[in-house]
């Protein structure tokens, strides 16, 4: 449900333009920097992190150590240190999001843009398919695909998680593309004779991209939280990949005496997924808060 | 008869040490009382006889009772137990039950022919009690066995315990439109004849060792009034099932789905009710971390299943204490002996001997072992466990040495590349490990070999399957090596089923790594056929010798049984395979009983039985 | 989507799409369940007397060993009779399970609803009244906060929290399991409210974020109106512009958001559930897939479906009959 809301706020102004413009900016600029720094402490992992993230020093006196100034986020049940699991986590849990999302968005373009563009029968029937895709919540297809499949690797998670995803982004980019569709530039390009695949890769898309690029950033966010459920459920990442989710499930039985297993991760996860919303917000306010795009009725959870 | 040496010691307060069910004095059956028993069948000889045996435990029982002097009118009895698991049954019906937490449950409503003793000897009658039978009869060449019912056993709906009942229930646990997993077990029975009333006469196919087990212990008896109105087909979707009615010492209240299940004691047992007025069996679905909560907050009276995570909060509490029973379980890694790729060839890397003493000795067993269990578990000595008599610890075991195996490996020409990991012409040193996804012991185990084995230059993955998986792939030898953990055969001549050559061989074997090995074979069936205890445990000793310097396995662990509990119950002696079979005489004594405890002490009367309150949770 | 037809007209044929829906969305998930690997009698091989000979009588008693096809039809069949099938792994008609299932997510998820939107609504309106302050500022970081948070693990803090850390709720599970029976009623009610209060207040929390950062940005949409200004003008009090003109044509677009939210309540919300033990659907489903219950599986997915296309279909309706701007047409 949330989502579904998530791309009607997207859809909407959000108040005065001048202020709000000011406000955004300054938000994107933190958001931002919040995520690029998160992305350059992946990228950085051996260099910054201060332990191996799957050795094991000392499992009966390390075991389950509190955070102290040598291990700033604890220890968990094989002695790992938590914060450099986490480091390396985030290399993890970033690119499952960032990849399925592309997964999601190219598919999902593609498909509304040849919906939409098509029109008719075959629009229709595309977009009842959709439609039929949509009304299974993604989380229980998802987790009824992993479970059925056990222990699938990593790429194939990937596409997984990607595949899942692309049916409401689908459905914003057809209707754009059939408003679009009707414009005087479009009715001239045919008239001078271009194709329609050039048409549609020429003139129409790049009308699409800021959608596009709002839907790419939030569908990040939300991807980071749906992957980390999953591996809490041990459906995800399987070891020995460890992504923010496993290690949130390492720690989940022991959250009463362990508690920073859980912990630490899961407020990373709150971070990024925060700082990718404000990005997302702050990119549509500055692309076009005016557009309604007939979001509001979709449901992609 | 035998003495164990090692001296198990239980953590009971209980003044009762009732001597006929204690486990203090158990007797390992060997080859030479497994024979003296085949040769007393059917002779009638005084010592033997079951009726006077059990005549004189009601003796002991009685005067012991009498001594303790508690309540002046049957003994002390009382109290509400309440039972955390993470499993609901999947039936109370006992010949549809496969699951433990079923059969814990149904043990309780239903009874059998005869109760297996303590020991837990399934060869001849030796040790066994009288249940739903006050005796039986061998037939001179022992193709039949008459048992006789007690005269007044009732069901719990007041009606009498017949001779049909059991010629039913073992008629319908054969017929294969009810499908039931029992059927194979009763194979070697041909048919159930009803000599009179009260006295049912089994008829073998032929004279086993096991026949009277089969017989008196596999089959809960259950009422042909109740459940032969249904075809046997009907019966498992039948809604009867959900409230059974049977003839034990408690009796069915209520089973609330995945949430609660209730029992109470019946109190118009034609033996004695059950001391407890209740027991209550609290259900977190699939979520041990819920009930080990339950317990730990004082929700639940018992956990059956106390991981380490657990002992410092039970330590710090003093309404909580920990029995300790023995256990028959061990835990190892096998290596497999087969090439996995093409199972006829020998495995490549675990054919030398001297690899696999290598890799043994790379593993610190006594860290790893503490570090998943704490003290719940000790470090394993061999395909054996220290409650059996045979186990001999003195036998040097391979010890950790890391850089003896370094220089090993290094000798055999595995020598480290860039990364640290071992290669020898253009192959690397590795395998996988195979847990099941359901045992978080094994897979941490895993984990914690698997660094160490990194330590030494040998890569290792840990694959993580579904228990059905790693049946079957066990099965099918395509493993490279695997973590089991194998119930011990109280008899010690077991060995032969997980270790032997001929179990190599043997299709649907136990023998899941196919060592074989022709001295240690031999070894043990000399042992077999010793003529005293010392000398048969001599050559066990030199049996498990051989095999332990072979290293066809790495021994890990032998986790220690513990129920936790809270201290207010005075609990019987627990079986070292069911800690349930005596709970009809736990109890808490008056002077300690809690609200809850009282609060439905009053309330289990005769009439609210068997109807199942099914509604909301 | 209102054709020329009328309200009536427009329900009609969004119903026979809504049909079409769940029927495809069926068909999916039955072959989906069935192509999968899994058995669902894995949980019996630990028992060493369940030879495959049984399993495999099993199988034929289920019919599970039958064509595909053959399994479809019947189960089509079997469905519009109302008959889900049997659940393997509760060993109870599937239709038993998710009746009892049911009751628990609607309270569940009913609660929270009503907290979410109550409080988010009401956040909402403290924003919108003092646009660019302070408040504003902080209360909506807050929302965003808690907009952004992944549903477990927030459940998971709250546990750690409030029945871990300072214990005054308890810790999972919808009533005492012990002495739920034995309590007298006002008790036995105090024992649901306080187990159901940490899964509901979590809920709510996510979803009430939600609500006041839409419900926020509406708001604010409708101030500029010229109703607003001229209400304004004729002197009705600040107080009563906001609650009676600005909100009521607020909350219209809000309204279709309950719409939307009724798919929570047959679903679950599958992690809280989860971590809470809360005996819903989410659960149910959680579990039958792990144990390959493909009666229930489907039966489940099937339900979930069914209710988000409901859900949508009401929602639409009901903006249409809430919405004086289509409901002129």
């Amino acid at each position: 449900m949330r989502s579904s809301i998530r791309e009607s706020v997207a859809a909407e102004p959000i108040g005065g333009r001048a202020h709000w413009t000011r406000h955004v900016i300054r938000h994107a600029g933190i958001a931002g920097g919040v995520l690029a720094l998160i992305v350059v402490v992946a990228l950085l992992a051996p260099l910054i992190s201060p332990y191996d993230p799957i050795a094991q020093p000392d499992i009966i006196g390390l075991k389950n150590a509190a955070p102290s100034l040598i291990h700033p986020f604890g220890t968990d049940s094989f002695s790992r240190d938590v914060l450099s699991r986490c480091i390396y986590g985030a290399r993890v849990s970033l690119s499952v999001a960032a990849l399925a999302t592309a997964i999601a968005v190219i598919l999902g373009t593609l498909y509304g843009a040849i919906a939409g563009y098509a029109g008719g029968v075959i629009d229709a029937v595309m977009m009842r398919l959709v439609d039929a895709a949509l009304a299974i919540p993604r989380v229980l297809l998802l987790i009824a695909i992993l479970a059925l499949w056990n222990g699938l690797p990593l790429w194939l998670l990937i596409v997984v998680l990607g595949a899942t995803g692309w049916f409401g982004l689908s459905r914003m980019v057809r209707a754009q593309v059939l408003s679009l569709r009707e414009l005087d530039f479009i009715a001239a390009a045919r008239a001078v004779g271009a194709t329609s695949p050039r048409i549609l890769i020429r003139h129409i898309l790049p009308n699409v991209v800021p959608t596009i690029i709002v839907a790419a950033t939030l569908g990040i966010g939300h991807v980071i939280i749906l992957e980390a459920g999953l591996s809490y459920l041990g459906l995800g990442v399987q070891p020995p990949s460890a992504s923010w989710g496993s290690i949130i499930q390492d720690g989940a039985d022991q959250v009463g005496s362990a508690w920073w297993i859980s912990l630490f991760p899961g407020l990373l996860i709150v971070t990024t997924a925060i700082a990718c919303n404000a990005l997302g917000d702050a990119l549509h306010a500055a692309f076009d808060p005016r557009q309604i795009t007939g979001a509001s009725t979709e449901i992609d959870s | 008869m035998w003495r164990d040496d090692v001296a198990l010691t239980i953590l009971i307060e209980d003044p009762l040490k009732l001597p006929a069910i204690s486990m203090m004095h158990t007797a390992a059956p060997t080859a030479a009382s497994r024979s003296a028993a085949t040769r007393n069948e059917g002779r009638l000889a005084w010592p033997r006889s079951p009726r006077v045996r059990g005549a004189a435990m009601l003796i002991v029982l009685a005067t012991a009772l009498a001594c303790n002097g508690e309540r002046k009118q049957g003994p002390a009895s009382g109290g509400t137990l309440v039972v955390s698991t993470a499993s609901d049954a999947d039936y109370l019906f006992p010949p549809l039950i496969i699951s433990t937490q079923g059969r814990e449950i149904a043990e309780q409503l239903f009874e059998p022919l005869a109760n297996i003793g303590d020991s837990l000897n399934v060869f001849g009658d030796a040790g066994f009690t009288p249940a739903l039978a006050d005796s039986w009869t061998w037939a001179p060449d022992s193709l039949s066995i008459a048992f006789h019912l007690h005269p007044r056993a009732l069901w719990h709906d007041g009606k009498p315990v017949r001779a049909r009942d059991v010629q039913f229930t073992i008629a319908l646990c054969k017929n294969p439109d009810l499908a039931s997993p029992i059927a194979p077990l009763l194979s070697g029975i041909d048919s159930v004849t009803i000599a009179d009333s009260l006295t049912p006469v089994f008829w073998f196919k032929r004279r086993s060792v096991q026949q009277f087990y089969d017989a008196a212990y596999v089959a809960l008896i259950v009422p042909e009034h109740v459940y032969g109105a249904i075809p046997a087909s009907a019966l498992a979707s039948s809604p009867l099932l959900r409230t059974p009615i049977g003839s034990g010492r408690f009796r069915f209240r209520r089973w609330v789905p995945n949430a609660t299940i209730e029992i109470v004691s019946n109190r118009t047992h034609y033996r004695a009710p059950a001391r407890l007025d209740r027991v209550i069996w609290s259900i977190a679905p699939s979520d041990f971390g819920a009930a080990a909560t339950r317990f730990l907050a004082g929700e639940a009276d018992m956990f059956a299943a106390v991981r380490a995570s657990m002992l410092p909060q039970i330590a710090k509490s003093d309404k909580v204490r920990l029995i300790e029973y023995p256990g028959f379980r061990y835990g190892y890694m096998i290596f497999n002996m087969r090439d996995p790729a093409s199972p006829s060839s020998p495995n490549p890397l675990f054919r030398n001997v001297q690899v696999r003493r290598a890799l043994t000795m790379a593993v610190n067993r006594a860290s790893i072992v503490r570090n998943v269990f704490d003290s719940l578990a000790i470090p394993s000595v061999g395909p054996t466990v220290r409650a059996m008599a045979t186990t001999d610890t003195t036998i040097p075991q391979i010890a950790y040495d890391p850089q003896r195996a370094m220089q090993i490996l290094d000798s055999l020409g595995w020598h480290p590349g860039p990364d640290g990991i071992r290669t020898r012409n253009g192959k690397k040193l590795a395998f996988s490990i195979m847990v099941p996804s359901t045992s978080m012991d094994r897979q941490s185990l895993a984990v914690l070999m698997q660094d160490q084995f990194k330590k030494i230059g040998v890569a290792v993955t840990v694959s993580s399957v579904e228990p059905n998986v790693f049946e079957r792939q066990q099965h099918s030898h395509k493993f490279d090596a695997a973590i089991e953990n194998w119930n011990a055969d109280p008899s010690p001549g077991g060995i032969r089923e997980s270790w032997s050559s001929a179990a190599a061989h043997a299709e649907g074997s136990k023998n899941y790594g196919d060592y074989a090995n022709a001295a240690f074979d031999s070894e043990v069936d000399s042992a077999l056929s010793a003529g005293s205890p010392p000398v048969a445990r001599r050559l066990y000793s030199h049996a498990f010798q051989t095999l332990l310097s072979d290293a066809p396995a790495i021994w890990l662990y032998e986790p220690r049984n513990m129920i936790g509990i809270q201290k207010r119950f005075h609990v019987a002696p627990l079986r070292a395979d069911a800690w349930w079979a005596h709970l009809a005489d736990w109890y808490v004594p008056e002077n300690e009983q809690t609200a809850r405890d009282r609060a439905a002490a009053g309330d289990a009367p005769a009439g609210a039985d068997s109807t199942a309150a099914s509604g909301n949770k | 989507m209102a054709s020329n037809r009328g309200i009536v007209g427009t329900v009609i044929s969004r119903l026979v799409q809504a049909i079409v829906v769940v029927a495809i969305v069926t068909t999916l998930v039955f072959v989906l369940i069935h192509t999968a690997p899994g058995d669902p009698f894995a949980g019996a091989m630990d028992n060493p007397n369940v030879s495959e000979a049984l399993r495999a009588r099993w199988r034929a008693m289920y019919g599970l060993d039958q064509p595909l096809l053959t399994q479809y039809l019947r189960y089509i069949a079997n469905v519009a009779r109302g008959d889900f099938g049997w659940s393997f792994s509760m060993h109870r008609p599937v239709l038993d399970v998710l009746k009892d299932a049911l009751p628990n997510t609607l309270v569940l998820a009913g609660t929270a609803l009503v907290l979410g939107f109550a409080g988010g609504i009401g956040l909402a309106l403290i924003q919108a009244t003092r646009p660019g302050s302070r408040t504003d500022r902080t209360l909506g970081a807050g929302s965003m906060f808690f907009y952004a948070m992944p549903d477990f693990w927030l459940a998971l803090m709250m546990m750690l929290i409030f029945a871990y850390w300072i214990p005054i709720f308890p810790v999972a599970g919808s009533v005492d399991p012990i002495m739920h029976e034995y309590m007298t009623p006002l008790a036995a009610l105090a024992d649901r409210l306080k187990h159901l209060a940490l899964p509901a207040i979590t809920l709510a929390l996510l979803s009430g974020a939600a609500v006041a950062r839409y419900q926020r940005a509406e708001l604010l949409r409708v101030l500029p109106d010229d109703y607003v200004r001229t209400a304004r003008a004729k002197g009705v009090s600040e107080r009563r512009i906001m609650l009676v003109h600005v909100l009521r044509n607020a909350l219209i677009p809000t309204v279709s958001l309950l719409g939307l939210s009724l798919p929570v309540l047959f679903t679950g919300a599958v992690f809280i559930e989860r971590v809470f033990a809360w005996p819903g659907m989410g659960w149910v489903i959680l579990n039958a897939v792990s144990t390959r219950d493909y009666p229930l599986v489907t039966a489940g997915v099937i339900v979930a479906a069914a209710t988000v296309t409901i859900g949508s279909l009401l929602a639409d309706m009901l903006y249409a009959v809430v919405d004086p701007r289509i409901r002129g047409r």
